[in-house]
């Protein structure tokens, strides 16, 4: 245990490191620009931005949780995020009724289209044995396709000179909080967060989930009702991800915008957050909170200092590459690592 | 331990290519190769027997460069030599045909052959013509025939292993290893490989072949070392000994039988019919064994690894999918239930894989304690885990088997091997099982440990519970047993009761010699 705290601490030390090297020259400038980016603005605009943009990545790392912690490698986060997204834009444009109820059937046509998603990737190993992990994540082209489609032609909004998709009713936004940017979704994914820590902690499924992630063969053994579960974990995993497009179709954009849910890497911002919280759901929204604060800290170092925003996605990267390599550099002579 | 059954000194007259001298191997404090020497003269084919985990593999492997010793050497032409990798070994004149074969499927016989010593000029171009000739001579030296232009993958599996031995020859080598080079022939192909090792031998080279097959060993080889707990029990030419002895010596002889009580009841608690298991590759089956197991029985299952016994159990426990055939267990038909239902009618499982099946390392002990017995209701109240029910049951586990652990969170990969075996047998028998299997319940663990096992398992019998005993260790099956059931070939080859227990007479068995001696069924 120990080396993997070390782990941890040495990745985030080394990005630290890397990022002032890059910045001697006017360090103490740009690090204000950073977490005035991040955390300030008039009437720490900037903050709620973080806020906003962290109840996307934290609701995506809380899916990857669900699937990692009980050992499926399902990285198709992306694709059951963007349908989900496409669908709850198109109830909500679509489909007559009060808006109330527009959005609560947005909401559970978001799941429901996100759990359909992982399931069948689910369906792809277990009955044409490709593996999850190949085929969760090629299937998040088809599902990105999909919607540049949709929303390309026959479902564009024609006066607008970009492929999106009309705007849903004002009545069916999530309503934001008095006076800031920040929108109702970070309640529903700290809903999401607590529900996933309890269950994970406290319940008998939990505590199967991730007995099975630590060794499928024991869990198998122990009997474990197997396959259940783990259709039961993709379901979750993928309804969660569909929830995060609810969120950011009706809490954010109000509309669906042809790759607002794949430019920003948040499916695999949520896949490094968990892996930098090395799977333990409590620091989950932890890490997730930090790495909205990286991307929007970003933005405002390229507002304010020029620096391109893509810089943050460099340093996410160097905290992948920490991560992985670190554990070959913390490898003692002799010893073994995990 | 038991000292080794004959010092025999290999013959003299024959000058040694090669020759270990007292090498030890241990990984994390558990002795793989203890003290071997050997020598290994040219022109003879020495077999390595043992079971499984007795240590050959490794030895091998540190013979070759793969695993550095902790101690002793390695000497090749009288030198001694430290192998940094198989590189070296190979140059020193040495080879290995492992089991998986290290072959390239997409290339060519040829091609395959030359890797690794294709002599490229500096421009980085094979001479193939004259490659070719050399490796046409080689095979005509030794009668070998190969479509060297054929991809590998075309090429069945006797043919990829005769291209592995070639390679091996055209790399020059003097000393050929083979990792239980039968295990994937069929009888005929088994005939021309020994051929091959012949030929081998009567060129002068010095053939290894590691193998558990005893009938092998009597067929082809010329002198057998016999390990077990990585430790030499017995060299010998093998025209000076026979295969009961060869079975004892990698089993234990000592067995001293404590006494045991029989309280064997009526009730028949495992019914087996005619079952038979299919494994995915089709190698590894279980072929219609008929078998009754009585409450307060314990029924001993011995066997040479790999005859069946891991896919018998596997199809008992629900891991592996019934063929043909029907199970019981309590009267009720369980030929096609889920481990969990077949738990929850009390069955017990003590798994020989400790660190993946039997545990989840990674977990703490409740975590471990728990498992499959997760829905009980002092457990579990509407799918909520009762922590307090469970901590305290992880705590009555740990005092009532004495196991060495700070708390129920502690992480089970920190606890020793003997504690580790001690949480499976612990949360298995917690529950008053009707039925306990157990796997080589004892493997790895200190004496005390062992012992206090064997006690808990008797203790489980008493109450009436059946308890399959399935070990590689005959003195552990002597000592508890009631029966001894000997697998061969996927078959029951006779079952003893318990004034028949010989080790001569089941070695015979496991061997694959018919006795008429089987009561039961």
């Amino acid at each position: 245990m120990p080396d993997r705290k070390r782990l941890t601490m040495l990745a985030l030390l080394g990005v630290i490191l890397v990022a002032i090297l890059f910045l001697i020259p006017s360090a103490p400038d740009l690090i204000g620009a950073f977490f005035d980016g991040a955390f300030g603005g008039r009437r720490n605009f900037n903050f709620f931005s973080t806020l906003s943009r962290s109840s996307l990545i934290v609701g995506m790392a809380l899916s990857v949780l669900l699937s990692f912690r009980a050992g499926l490698i399902n990285i198709g986060g992306e694709g059951q995020l963007v349908l989900g997204g496409l669908v709850s834009a198109l109830v909500g444009i679509y489909m007559p009724g009060p808006p109330l109820l527009v959005g609560v059937l947005a909401l559970l046509a978001a799941m429901l289209t996100g759990a359909i998603w992982a399931l069948l990737a689910g369906l792809l190993e277990r009955g044409f044995s490709i593996p999850l992990l190949v085929g969760s994540l090629l299937l998040n082209y088809p599902a990105s396709f999909i919607a540049s489609y949709l929303v390309s032609h026959p479902l564009r909004d024609i006066n607008s000179g970009i492929a999106q998709s009309h705007r849903i009713p004002r009545a069916t936004y999530l309503p934001r909080f008095e006076g800031t940017i920040l929108d109702y979704g970070i309640i529903l994914t700290a809903i999401v967060a607590v529900v996933v820590i309890i269950a994970e902690r406290t319940t008998v499924f939990g505590y199967r989930a991730r007995t099975q992630g630590y060794s499928a063969s024991f869990a198998q053994a122990s009997g474990f009702p197997e396959r259940r579960m783990y259709f039961q974990i993709l379901a979750g995993s993928g309804a969660i991800a569909g929830l995060v497009g609810y969120i950011a179709v009706f809490g954010i954009a109000h509309r669906y915008v042809d790759g607002m849910l794949v430019l920003p890497l948040y499916a695999w911002t949520g896949v490094v957050a968990v892996l930098l919280a090395r799977i333990n759901p409590l620091w989950v929204p932890v890490a997730g909170f930090l790495f909205a604060a990286l991307q929007t800290g970003a933005a405002g170092l390229e507002r304010s200092a020029g620096i391109p925003r893509e810089m943050a996605q460099v340093v996410q990267g160097l905290i992948i590459l920490f991560l992985a390599g670190g554990r070959h550099f913390l490898k003692r002579p002799g010893g073994t690592t995990e | 331990m038991t000292e080794p059954v004959t010092a025999h000194s290999p013959d003299n007259d024959k000058a040694a290519l090669c020759r270990l001298v007292g090498v030890s191997k241990s990984f994390g404090g558990v002795h793989a190769v203890r003290d071997v020497s050997l020598d290994i003269p040219g022109g003879e084919i020495l077999a390595i027997v043992g079971e499984n985990g007795a240590g050959k593999t490794t030895l091998m492997n540190a013979l070759f460069g793969l695993l550095p010793p902790d101690s002793g050497r390695i000497e090749v032409d009288g030198k001694p030599r430290k192998f940094r990798s198989a590189r070296d070994a190979i140059s020193a004149g040495l080879g290995m045909v492992h089991q998986h074969f290290m072959l390239f499927p997409e290339l060519t016989v040829l091609e395959n052959i030359l890797v690794g010593a294709e002599k490229a000029n500096p421009l980085g171009m094979i001479d193939f013509p004259t490659r070719r000739d050399e490796v046409e001579t080689l095979l005509g030296q030794f009668g070998f025939s190969l479509p060297l232009d054929a991809r590998v993958s075309t090429l069945p599996v006797h043919a990829r292993q005769q291209v592995e031995i070639t390679k091996m020859l055209f790399r020059r080598a003097r000393i050929i290893i083979l990792d239980e080079p039968t295990a994937v022939l069929t009888p005929a192909e088994i005939d021309g490989l020994f051929d091959m090792l012949r030929r081998l031998r009567d060129s002068g080279r010095a053939v290894i072949i590691i193998t558990h097959k005893l009938d092998e060993v009597m067929r082809v080889s010329d002198r057998v070392m016999i390990m077990r707990n990585g430790e030499k029990m017995l060299e010998t030419a093998t025209r000076d000994t026979t295969r009961d002895s060869i079975a004892a010596a990698m089993m234990g002889r000592e067995i001293a039988s404590p006494p045991k009580i029989d309280c064997r009841q009526d009730a028949p608690v495992l019914e087996i019919e005619n079952l038979h298991v299919t494994r995915e590759t089709g190698l590894s089956t279980v072929r219609g064994i008929d078998l009754t197991i009585r409450a307060g029985e314990i029924l001993g299952i011995a066997g040479v690894a790999g005859n069946g016994q891991k896919p018998f159990v596997e199809a008992l426990v629900g891991l592996t999918p019934v063929a043909q055939g029907r199970l019981a267990l309590a009267g009720q038909d369980i030929t096609h239930a889920s481990v969990g239902t077949r738990r929850a009618m009390g069955l017990a499982y003590m798994a020989e894989d400790r660190m993946q099946t039997g545990l989840a390392t990674d977990g703490m002990l409740w975590e471990n304690t728990l498992a499959g017995r997760e829905t009980r209701p002092e457990f579990a109240r509407r799918g909520w885990l009762q922590k307090r029910n469970i901590r305290d049951d992880a705590r009555s586990i740990i005092k009532e088997y004495d196991i060495v652990a700070t708390s129920p969170a502690q992480r089970v990969k920190d606890l020793s091997g003997g504690n580790k075996q001690k949480i499976i047998v612990g949360r298995e028998l917690s529950g008053n099982p009707q039925l306990v299997i157990a796997e080589n319940p004892s493997w790895g663990v200190d004496i005390g440990a062992m012992a206090f096992i064997h006690g808990r398992l008797l203790d489980a019998a008493k109450r009436g519970a059946a308890v399959l005993l399935v070990s590689s260790d005959l003195e552990e099956l002597f000592a508890l047993s009631d029966r001894v059931g000997v697998f061969y070939n996927g078959k029951l080859n006779g079952i003893f009761g318990r004034d028949e227990l010989d080790v001569y007479r089941i070695g015979a068995a496991m061997a694959g010699q018919t006795s008429g001696e089987t009561d039961d069924a």
